[in-house]
């Protein structure tokens, strides 16, 4: 009965055949097949993201048969043949070019499980059916155990039924995503495949407690252990934690295992303090503070710059600064509250927290070499951490160099220095060695950041031809951070006589929450927009029609047309006509961003070597930002984008934008423009061309920043025009601090949902959604349908599945994995149609404006609709869960 | 403390967390205990079948459509490539508390339910212990329905419900002894042109555990339904028998009044916790769904 029974820790020796090789591996007892194929054999390409046999990435092919390599015993593999994502691939399978072809990724972290899924598929497939084509359904089922955050399902089925029916046989070179060839090959290195020599690991001892301080943290035990080269304590004795995770202390050593043995060694002396976890225990009399008052150090949750506040308890109150006649708009509403104004939509709206979960972990990599250190970092912001890295050593900053060449999504969570990357280097410091810290999903779920939880209040005042005055005030749920804009962005799109706009944030005992793609817009829209909807219905006219005119804004006037006159719209049920027990509803919603650029970056254009290439320090998260620079240089040049060699992820290269507030393509595209005319000419100069021999040029660069803006000619509204002192404030922060530009015009979206509500059993499946987005010229239209597609997605899971959940006496995630927080899978992706109106930015210098953010603003408020739309009931708690849907239909 | 592993699916996840600290025996490997044997008294599944072989094998989708479907349903492609059956009627429980190493419970070895006082959305509706987390197997509601026996390798054969007993056990997601190993599961012949169905409640598409599942099966003859069998799970610690649906379908006929009445009494006796009321509603709906689906 017992073939083996090694103890814990006792190696076994497993003879394994991995992509053809015989491989002889020892293993410890409990290790998964992941570590036996990443650790012992450097194969990452396979990768490690929920540990669990939820999302599929590490998949790998045993005997032919796809398995998920985190829950499968690296023992098991004893007597195997394996195939990994390396031993596929020269030359590319068809699957592979498909993926390549139809954009079938964007990060690419999760992508070579769903290849080896793929490529299993596409043998049985071919095997049983030859080149039929297999039905979405079919391809659906077989993929259903991959997860992907991006959201690039819609290029993934349409890929894998191509190659089904052999349109991929023959090779095919196009793809509109220059590296996708180095992430269908698992090629693409990650933060967490860095593997410099004599590299160790960094692990993290986290707070068990909400509140307390820490009295003494006592290293010695730890240290002492064989193999642990490096402990050090990340707050000083004295300080507070304030939420469950928030790093003490850090321990490196020769393998992971041993650093977490040495972990459970460190002694910390806590003293427990009364703890507020979550909103209500914050606001209740008596209730510990979070923040001492008049503190400024809380952590952002938000983008913008940091607006004045006062501390009301744990109340961050910032003053209604953004209001429109306050006054008066609480006057206007509380009269027709009085008097019953059946044209008064007031409710109170709520969203449970989003965490961002991004699947590559925050994860950094620490080098020294003298007093210069290099930092591999997966981040959104490469140049601005190493900045603030630097800033916070006191060192030089061009003895900080960051590294980021492929990140693993982001979605605005990887913003700025975090705790990981200051365990990593200070560790490293000590050990004398590179130092790499992954977080595990567990840690990474609690830690990572997440969208804020909100309570809206929102009352608006109706008319048949304009919005007369509205009324909000926000509640943000950020855990330790402060900042939240969900009143304020109320501002932005529809006209009022007035407006009285409060943003709040309740400080609690809770990891800190962090921007997410399109910082509380979603939130916004999800109050607003319903709203706008509800007074539609109450006013008799079409919701879209009731947009029209209280929106007087051309560029969304022409999405207004578009969605006007869709089928999916113009077939919408009468409300109240579906009975059975499926109901079809279809919702709208509008919204709109604001465009930003940065102002403090610049590209490179140079020859090198006969080669033409492009350089800046951005990072691509998955957006595909180096062939939207390749496109912008060549088509500058004349030149196919195959010639142009593009640098990026770098901070020795010229200072590269944040990816993040939808601000890279407009920041970079009309620089790299500018750069390449600059190159032309200087080479026009010398006569010389760059279809010269590589001898004859030589080396020559040009450099440019951004250009302005046509500055007048202009039509388009100036955001944040007529917000008085607090507006100008709010710009000023943006130019000063963030150096971020805002430019004129709001980019436009309109979604319209079309939902199947099952009343039995509670679930809402969302069939269609039309898109229509007007963010200017697209700079690479292939890629950005990739975002956009991924947007609407995250605006489902959004919509409908996530929802944090937390232990409410200590303040413990409790969905700190893939399995109990959900995500959106492949069979929730409904047909997407997205439709771009390209005009309206002819004044923007490049004429494209960013679209990331923009595509997932409205989703959540146009199912929202779509669901009221079905079953006569307003869903007021994000996200529609099934529990509450039977709660309110059965009601 | 021994972990046996066989698919390993549900044990390297707890190993990874630190949540299992077990010593580990290996089941792979064994001889005799992976396949199914179908005859004309039944069919024997080996503890070590893996849930795709179960789900794709032809013999039990005509005998044990529900089984099969059940199999076919549960978790991912790859999991049920991996995983045995054994492994999912003998996994430990998924309650969030249990596989949160920050806490202690009954299943660990505490004396408390942190869930019961604590965040609860996807606890039982039937308060029948102290822990009150839902049994997770799916496979088990399934051969519930199916009047399935269990065989283990000291030679015991007993109805599946004893593997679990009922309910009231805090400490242990089964009721095997120490030492002892599940080998196989038996079921007898399925009725002569009997329907069944396995039907989840789950927010997405797939691919998630569910807040409610059931298993029925009817025996009809001219219209009326001579015999029924009603299992469901996610809901108590251990999957359940609703008997007084079963009585409820026995002798009326298939029609859309008797299925809704059988479906009304299988949430009798829950006692729903604060979070998890929605499930009594969710119950009823989805033994009414499956009890459709398998008069279609």
């Amino acid at each position: 009965m017992e073939l083996s029974a090694p103890t814990s820790g006792d190696l076994v020796e497993v003879n394994v055949l991995v992509n053809g090789m015989p491989c002889k591996v020892a293993v410890s007892a409990e290790d998964s097949a992941v570590e036996l194929l990443r650790e012992g054999l450097q194969l990452t390409g396979t990768k490690l993201v929920c540990g669990e046999g939820v999302c599929g990435a590490c998949t790998v092919l045993v005997d032919g048969i796809p398995m998920n390599s985190c829950v499968l015993a690296a023992t098991a593999l004893d007597g195997r043949s394996v195939t990994t994502i390396e031993g596929v691939g020269a030359p590319l399978h068809p699957v592979q070019q498909a993926f390549i072809a139809h954009d079938a990724l964007q990060c690419g972290y999760c992508t070579p499980g769903f290849v080896m899924e793929a490529i299993a598929f596409y043998d049985c497939w071919r095997a049983k059916h030859g080149t039929k084509q297999p039905t979405r359904a079919e391809v659906v089922e077989g993929l259903s155990g991959h997860l992907c955050r991006c959201g690039a399902y819609v290029g993934i089925i349409v890929a894998l039924r191509a190659a089904c029916e052999g349109r991929f046989d023959h090779p095919v070179a196009y793809g509109p995503r220059m590296e996708a060839v180095d992430k269908v090959t698992g090629r693409a290195l990650f933060t967490t495949d860095v593997r410099e020599r004599g590299q160790l690991e960094g692990v993290i001892l986290r707070s068990p407690h909400p509140h307390a301080r820490v009295v003494s943290v006592d290293l010695s035990a730890a240290s002492a252990l064989p193999g642990v080269a490096a402990a050090v304590q990340l707050l000083p004795d004295g300080a507070k934690v304030r939420y469950v995770g928030q790093e003490v202390a850090a321990v490196a050593a020769i393998d992971r295992r041993t650093a977490k043995h040495a972990l459970a060694l460190i002694r910390v002396v806590y003293e427990p303090l009364p703890a507020a976890v979550g909103v209500d225990a914050a606001k209740a009399r008596g209730a510990p503070r979070v923040h001492p008052r008049f503190s400024l150090s809380a952590p952002r949750a938000a983008e913008g710059p940091r607006v004045p506040a006062r501390w009301r308890g744990n109340v961050h109150d910032t003053f209604d600064g953004l209001s429109f006649k306050a006054g008066k708009a609480r006057k206007l509403i509380a009269a027709a509250r009085t008097r019953q104004d059946p044209l008064l939509i007031e409710k109170r709206w709520q969203a449970d927290v989003q965490i961002h979960t991004a699947f590559e972990p925050h994860a950094c990599v620490a080098c020294w070499s003298g007093d210069a250190l290099v930092v591999y970092a997966s981040t959104q912001a490469a140049a601005y951490v190493s900045q603030r890295i630097a800033k916070h050593l006191g060192m030089a900053k061009e003895k900080v160099r960051v590294i980021a060449e492929h990140v693993g999504g982001g979605f605005g969570a990887k913003l700025d220095l975090s705790a990981e990357a200051i365990a990593a280097i200070e560790l490293a410091r000590v050990a004398r060695a590179s130092v790499r810290v992954v977080l595990d999903r567990q840690e990474e779920m609690t830690v990572g950041g997440y969208r804020p939880g909100a309570r809206i209040h929102l009352a608006l005042l109706a008319r048949p031809s304009k919005l007369e005055a509205l009324q909000v005030a926000a509640y943000a749920d950020a855990g330790v951070a402060v900042g939240s804009q969900i009143a304020l962005l109320a501002r932005m799109i529809y006209p009022a006589a007035a407006k009285a706009l409060s943003d709040f944030s309740v400080a609690s005992h809770q990891p800190p929450g962090k921007p997410f793609r399109g910082p509380s817009g979603p939130v916004t829209a999800w109050a607003l927009e319903q709203a706008v909807d509800e007074a539609a219905a109450r006013l008799g006219l079409d919701p879209i029609a009731l947009r029209r005119r209280w929106d007087p804004d051309p560029l969304r006037g022409r999405l207004y047309d578009w969605a006007e006159n869709l089928v999916l719209w113009r077939n919408r049920p009468a409300p109240g006509s579906e009975r059975g027990r499926y109901r079809r509803g279809v919702g709208a919603a509008a919204a709109n961003w604001i465009y930003f650029f940065q102002k403090d970056c610049e590209v490179e254009v140079g020859v090198d070597k006969g080669r033409i290439y492009v350089a800046t320090a951005v990072q691509d998260v998955g957006t595909g930002i180096r062939s939207v620079l390749a496109d912008a240089v060549a088509r500058t040049l004349g030149l196919p984008p195959t010639q142009v060699d593009v640098r990026l992820g770098d901070t020795q290269l010229a200072k590269g934008p944040i990816s993040s507030a939808s601000r890279s393509t407009a920041t970079l595209v009309p620089s790299a423009v500018q750069a390449a005319l600059r190159l032309r000419t200087k080479l026009e100069r010398r006569s010389l061309s760059w279809k010269l021999a590589p001898d004859q040029i030589g080396s020559l660069h040009a450099r440019s920043g951004r250009p302005r803006d046509v500055r007048r000619a202009s039509s388009a509204a100036r955001p944040l025009a007529g917000t008085g002192f607090f507006g100008l404030l709010t710009r000023a922060g943006f130019n000063f601090f963030l150096k971020l530009g805002v430019g004129r015009g709001y980019t436009g979206a309109v979604h319209v949902t079309e939902v199947e509500v099952d009343t039995r059993l509670g679930t809402t499946r969302v069939l269609n959604v039309a898109a229509g987005l007007a963010a200017g010229r697209l700079a690479a239209p292939e890629l950005a349908r990739s975002q956009c597609y991924g947007g609407i997605i995250q605006g489902i899971g959004y919509a409908l599945y996530e929802h944090r959940e937390v232990d409410p006496s200590s303040g413990v995630v409790l969905t700190s994995g893939l399995e109990d927080y959900r995500i959106p899978g492949i069979g929730d992706v409904p047909e997407i149609e997205l439709h771009f109106d390209q005009r309206g930015f002819a004044h923007a210098a490049g004429a494209s404006v960013g679209l990331g953010e923009l595509s997932t603003l409205g989703v959540a408020a146009s199912i929202g609709n779509a669901v009221h739309n079905a079953t006569g009931w307003r869903p007021l708690h994000l996200p529609i869960r099934p529990d509450r849907l039977l709660e309110g239909t059965t009601r | 403390m021994i972990e046996y592993r066989a698919g390993g699916t549900d044990l390297q996840q707890r190993l990874r967390s630190g949540v299992s600290q077990g010593r580990i025996v290996e089941l792979h490997g064994e001889p005799g205990l992976a396949g199914i044997v179908l005859a004309s008294g039944g069919a024997r599944i080996g503890a070590l079948t893996r849930i795709a072989a179960l789900a794709e094998d032809r013999g039990i989708q005509a005998a044990y459509p529900a089984l099969a479907s059940a199999a076919a349903t549960l978790a991912t492609p790859q999991i049920r490539a991996m995983a045995t059956v054994g492994g999912n009627l003998l996994q430990r429980t998924r309650c969030w508390y249990f596989r949160n190493p920050a806490f202690s419970c009954f299943k660990k070895g505490g004396d408390a339910c942190p869930a019961r006082h604590g965040n609860h959305l996807f606890s039982s509706c039937f308060d029948l212990g102290e822990c009150v987390a839902p049994h997770p197997s799916t496979l088990a509601v399934a051969l519930l329905a199916y009047d399935a026996h269990f065989e283990t390798k000291s030679g015991q054969a007993r109805p599946i419900e004893a593997l679990y007993g009922n309910g009231s056990d805090a400490r242990n997601d089964h009721q095997l002894v120490q030492g002892d190993v599940l080998a196989a599961v038996v079921l007898p012949a399925p009725a002569e042109r009997e329907r069944a169905a396995y039907r989840r409640a789950i927010a997405r598409a797939s691919a998630e555990w569910p807040l409610v599942e059931a298993v029925v099966r009817l025996a009809l003859r001219d219209g009326i339904i001579t015999a029924a069998r009603v299992a469901v799970g996610a809901v108590a610690p251990v999957p359940l028998r609703r008997m007084r649906s079963e009585n409820a379908l026995v002798g009326s006929r298939a029609d859309r009044q008797s299925l809704e009445a059988a479906a009304s009494e299988a949430a009798d006796g829950a006692r729903p916790l604060p979070m998890t009321h929605y499930k009594r509603a969710l119950l009823t709906a989805t033994v009414l769904d499956a009890l459709e689906h398998a008069c279609r």
